[in-house]
């Protein structure tokens, strides 16, 4: 691991999270430090209310710590005020969610258009190239209504990757999917990786750490464990 | 308090700023009813109290033996009865000499019907020969008080008499000297009373009119609509007891000139006390529906999951209920309170404004329910069609999360192949269609809010084009000059300084009598070639006068039941005579008859009187200028009458007094709520597609992005909505202004070109305004809960 990865990666020291104030207050993240490299495949698991979707809110800047120092992709987003985090993720991240989110007025490629018009990000051009790599080359026209989950998902991933993001945040993406479906997603992922995404995938799926270079347990808003995995296996080994 | 009461405050807790924008429009509905509503029973109850206090005449006639058609009234049951003398002979007041009024009064106590309150001085010292009690419209005018002094023309020339006392009377709150002048020059007229014995010395002649009192006026009054109030039992057996003794033209109460003038301006502002809040309340009822439908659609996955675990429909429809009851409550409560102190302001600034006696400030209990009732209604029905959707929604919605699984239409697919658009607006086109509830909601909106600012605008404009082609199209002439025919003052007139040009004309009262009705009206002659008369027919064009026959304003038509070419009977004091009506005219203002000055005076009798029209040089038009004319003229041996029409425009202003400030405050509010309207549909939308507006937010698009898509999406279905409104406000302000049209007025809706594009504009200005409070709710957006929450 050198330090010019490193510097591109997530550097987490003394994170700490806590919600609401006083007697109402929930310590979510208690002293996280972790570094995650530029390219690396991460898997986050843990408990249900254990933190994770906070740890993975704050590396993609949507939420912010409320100690410590977040590094990500070479900048400081510690005291970041929101409006500039917005050009934060537009240059960096990319997030997939479990529920894709998808605009339900817009076709696969208006979806994924939306997002570079929106941002100004990315190229407009390539759009059919995206939704090409996730397999929805036949797909471009046709509505989310018209679509599986696994394509809506796709969908989502090809709009992730559309600003060409360094990091690719997904909470959850195989949530509302059935295995083949999910373990699609899943391949697709390993794949941008290989390509030199870093990617950071939050579930409960323990299975899902199998592909991961390294499977890092949150608890009660800690890093409880980090295990490296030497050799990942291949999504498509993977099942649950 | 349960949870699911819990749940609803806290709901609207979450929207404030739309739930407050709702309880407002609410608020503003019933206030404005209590208030207009209540302010027409107020004012109707204060010419009441000041008529039933001064003894106000149900029945007034002439003819007959007087004393026994008195005696014979209190035989059949009237309370009252009085005979006394009224003399219309010209006056000189403060250099201006006019036609005025001298009743007989007795000086020893006021008389027991039509008494006067004494406003300033005293009442007349008991054996007063000449001494007159001033009305005070009159006192205003001219700026006369007690102890001043001016002069009445008698049979044996002019009197000297003093002002002994400026006094109010029922008879005169409206300064109108017949039926047919009920708007004519403040400086042409006065009203004075004076000692009976003096008025019948002044003149050698008896009392000419007898008056009646009837038990129970103010009962009989309010009794019924449709019956004349003196039509009680009593009242008729007098009448008859009245007409048997012969008397002759008896007049009614309701007829009195006076009376009918006021009872006339306030009805136009009964129908308004009804219809405006009612716009009022539906906007407040559309708002309430899309904030709670907005609410419904986002909780689909959570009413759901109530469902799954049997929740019964009733609770679930109960609940959503419970939030417009909540909502329409309170506003109906605010606009109760705020109702009552602005039905005393309306009342009392009317009753000051036209000089009304007394001010009777009630609240009216069934009123404040009534205001109570339709508030919690009106929440409680925008509330219904969402709560009902809500209980239906199947428990296995709640398994998927909210999403929008219709297949997209040709629509859709047309637009998807539109690729040169961006898109954004994109998007906007197809949400507009797709997501037909929003759009429906935000053109609802926008119809409703230029239906507001139409109506009021739409009748102010209207009213004003009237009065300016009343006054600039048709009566061309500056001033009208009555004068003894043997002063042949024809060309002393056109000496007059700043008078550049002089017309005889014919002036009469007469009645016209058609198939359907009779109606009295005046009759005006002119040279066939006049300049001082625009004549305008129905289709709009100039017509000219006939050689043989009259013209007459549209109104009549309808009212006695003639078409143009038709014969009618038209009836003066020269005896009855058979006219043919050759054509209808357009006139806004008025309803009368013209012939040539040929034809007139053939109808008309000789009464040793000629009048004139003038017009005024165009340096003549300040003031000053037509004040020196006035004086002139008047001064002018043998002119007996003289009347600036500049001057009648201010006192049709005066009656419009009440309209205008109605209007002022209905374009304010009506701005208000538009605005309270657009913000709610708006910022709703909003708040519906927070999902979609997350994502893009968390991919990093930029507020302003963001925001201007939404913006996109919001100012289409708000354009959608724009001919709708236009055409419906167009419709609403005609609808109300014909509920004005009477023999007085004959409205149309007019305005300038640039109503129609100005209201279209304001209302997109308060659209694109209200995309500021939704960029707000955008920037607010907490992306991470949305994800959260979306995202398990
Ligand atoms: N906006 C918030 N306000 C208050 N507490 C919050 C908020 N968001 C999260 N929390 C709390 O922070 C803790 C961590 O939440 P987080 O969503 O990160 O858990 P998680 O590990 O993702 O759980 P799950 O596996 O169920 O998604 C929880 O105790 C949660 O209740
Ligand atoms: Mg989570």
């Amino acid at each position: 691991m050198t330090a010019t990865t490193t510097a591109r990666g997530v550097h987490l020291t003394g994170l700490t999270k806590v919600f609401g104030e006083g007697d109402a207050a929930v310590h979510a993240l208690k002293g996280v430090d972790l570094e995650i490299s530029s390219g690396e495949f991460v898997v986050v698991i843990g408990p249900s209310g254990s933190g994770k979707t906070t740890l993975c809110n704050i590396i993609g800047g949507i939420e912010t710590a409320t100690s410590g120092t977040v590094m990500v992709a070479g900048e400081d987003i510690s005291r970041t005020k929101p409006a500039k985090l917005s050009d934060f993720r537009r240059d960096h991240v990319g997030f997939i969610f479990q529920f894709f989110n998808l605009i339900p007025t817009l076709t696969a490629r208006e979806n994924v258009e939306m997002i570079v018009e929106m941002t100004g990000r990315g190229d407009k051009a390539q759009v059919p190239a995206h939704l090409e790599a996730v397999g929805l080359g036949d797909k471009l026209d046709s509505f989310p209504a018209q679509l599986s989950g696994g394509q809506q998902q796709r969908v989502a991933v090809a709009r992730a990757l559309a600003t060409d993001p360094d990091i690719l945040l997904a909470d959850e993406p195989t949530g509302a999917l059935d295995l083949p479906t999910g373990r699609q997603i899943l391949e697709l992922l390993q794949e941008l990786n290989r390509q030199g995404k870093t990617i950071i995938i939050v579930t409960h799926n323990l299975s899902v750490g199998q592909i991961a270079d390294r499977v890092i347990t949150v608890v009660d808003g800690q890093i409880k464990s980090i295990e490296s995995n030497d050799s990942p296996a291949a999504a498509a080994d993977v099942t649950w | 308090m349960n949870a699911t009461t819990k749940k609803a405050f806290r709901d609207l807790w979450r929207s404030k700023a739309q739930v407050i924008a709702v309880a407002v429009t609410i608020m503003l509905g019933v206030m404005i009813y209590i208030a207009t509503a209540g302010a027409f029973q107020n004012l109707s109850a204060s010419y009441d109290q000041t008529y039933e206090r001064l003894h106000f005449a149900d029945l007034t006639a002439t003819g007959g033996d007087l004393d026994a058609v008195a005696q014979d009234a209190l035989d059949a049951g009237a309370s009252a009865a009085i005979t006394r003398t009224q003399v219309d002979p010209p006056m000189l007041i403060e250099d201006t000499k006019l036609v005025g009024r001298v009743i007989g009064m007795p000086t020893d106590a006021q008389p027991a019907v039509n008494q006067v309150d004494v406003i300033d001085g005293d009442y007349f010292d008991e054996g007063a020969t000449d001494q007159i009690l001033l009305e005070t419209h009159a006192a205003d005018t001219f700026g006369v008080g007690p102890g001043d002094t001016l002069q009445i023309f008698s049979t044996t020339g002019w009197v000297d008499v003093t002002v002994q006392g400026v006094v109010d009377s029922p008879e005169y709150l409206w300064p109108a000297r017949s039926r047919q002048e009920i708007l004519s020059d403040p400086n042409s007229f006065a009203v004075a009373f004076a000692p009976e014995e003096s008025v019948q010395g002044w003149f050698e002649i008896p009392a000419n009119q007898t008056q009646v009192l009837l038990p129970d006026t103010a009962d009989a009054r309010v009794a019924s609509e449709k019956r004349e109030p003196w039509e009680t039992d009593t009242g008729i057996a007098v009448a008859q007891a009245m007409t048997d003794a012969g008397a002759s033209a008896l007049q009614s109460q309701a007829d009195q000139p006076s009376n009918a003038t006021l009872s006339e301006d306030l009805q136009g502002f009964d129908q308004m006390s009804v219809a405006f809040p009612a716009l009022f309340l539906i906007a407040a009822g559309v708002a309430s529906w899309v904030l709670l439908t907005r609410r419904i659609l986002q909780e689909t996955p959570v009413i759901g999951t109530m469902m799954a675990a049997g929740a019964r429909r009733g609770r679930v429809l109960r609940h959503y209920v419970l939030q417009g009851l909540l909502m329409g409550g309170v506003g109906a409560l605010l606009g109760v309170a705020l109702g009552v102190p602005a039905n005393a302001a309306i009342t009392s600034a009317y009753t000051g404004f036209i000089g009304v006696p007394d001010t009777v400030v009630r609240n009216y209990p069934w009123m404040l329910v009534i205001g109570l009732v339709f508030g919690v209604v009106v929440g409680v029905l925008g509330a219904l069609g969402p709560a009902v959707s809500a209980s239906r929604i199947a428990p296995a919605q709640a398994m998927r999360p909210a999403s929008d699984a219709k297949a997209p239409g040709g629509w859709s697919r047309w637009v998807a192949r539109q690729r040169w658009l961006p898109v954004s607006g994109r998007m906007a086109l197809r949400d507009v269609v797709r997501s037909k509830r929003r759009t429906l909601a935000t053109m609802l909106g926008t119809v409703l809010a230029l239906v507001l600012v139409l109506t009021s605008v739409g009748m102010m404009t209207s009213i004003l084009a009237a009065i300016t082609t009343q006054f600039e199209d048709i009566e061309l002439e500056d001033a009208s000059v009555v004068a003894q025919s043997e002063a042949g003052v024809g060309d002393a007139l056109a000496d007059v300084d700043g008078v550049e040009r002089v017309e005889a004309t014919t002036l009469g009262q007469v009645t016209l009598k058609g198939p359907d009705g009779t109606y009295q009206t005046t009759l005006t002659g002119f040279e066939p070639d006049t300049q001082m008369h625009g004549f305008i027919g129905t289709d709009g064009t100039a017509v000219t006068l006939p050689d043989d026959g009259v013209l007459a304003g549209q109104f009549l038509s309808e009212e006695i039941g003639i078409a143009a070419g038709d014969t009618i009977t038209i009836t003066s004091d020269a005896g009855q005579n058979e006219v043919t009506v050759v054509g209808f005219l357009d006139e806004p203002i008025g309803t009368s008859v013209y012939a040539t000055n040929d034809t007139a005076r053939s109808l008309l009798p000789n009464e040793g009187t000629e009048s004139y029209a003038l017009a005024f040089t165009a340096e003549s038009t300040t003031e000053t200028a037509r004040d020196q004319i006035r004086d002139t003229v008047t001064q002018l041996e043998g002119v007996v009458a003289y009347q600036d029409v500049r001057a009648i425009v201010g006192q049709l202003n005066q009656y419009l007094g009440l309209f205008w400030a109605f209007i002022g405050i209905m374009i304010v509010m009506g701005t208000v709520l538009a605005l309270a309207v657009m913000y709610v549909t708006m910022s709703v939308n909003v708040v519906e597609r927070t999902g979609e507006l997350a994502t893009l937010r968390a991919a990093g698009a930029p507020l302003r992005k963001v925001a201007g898509a939404v913006a996109t999406e919001n100012l289409v279905a708000t354009v959608l909505g724009i001919p709708f409104g236009l055409a419906i406000g167009a419709w609403s302000a005609g609808a109300f202004l014909a509920s004005f049209n009477d023999d007085l007025f004959t409205l149309e809706l007019q305005w300038g070109w640039w109503t129609l594009p100005a209201a279209a504009l304001g209302v997109l200005l308060a659209a694109a305004v209200s995309q500021w409070p939704a960029a707000r709710a955008i920037r607010r957006v907490d992306i991470a809960r949305v994800v959260r929450e979306r995202a398990a």
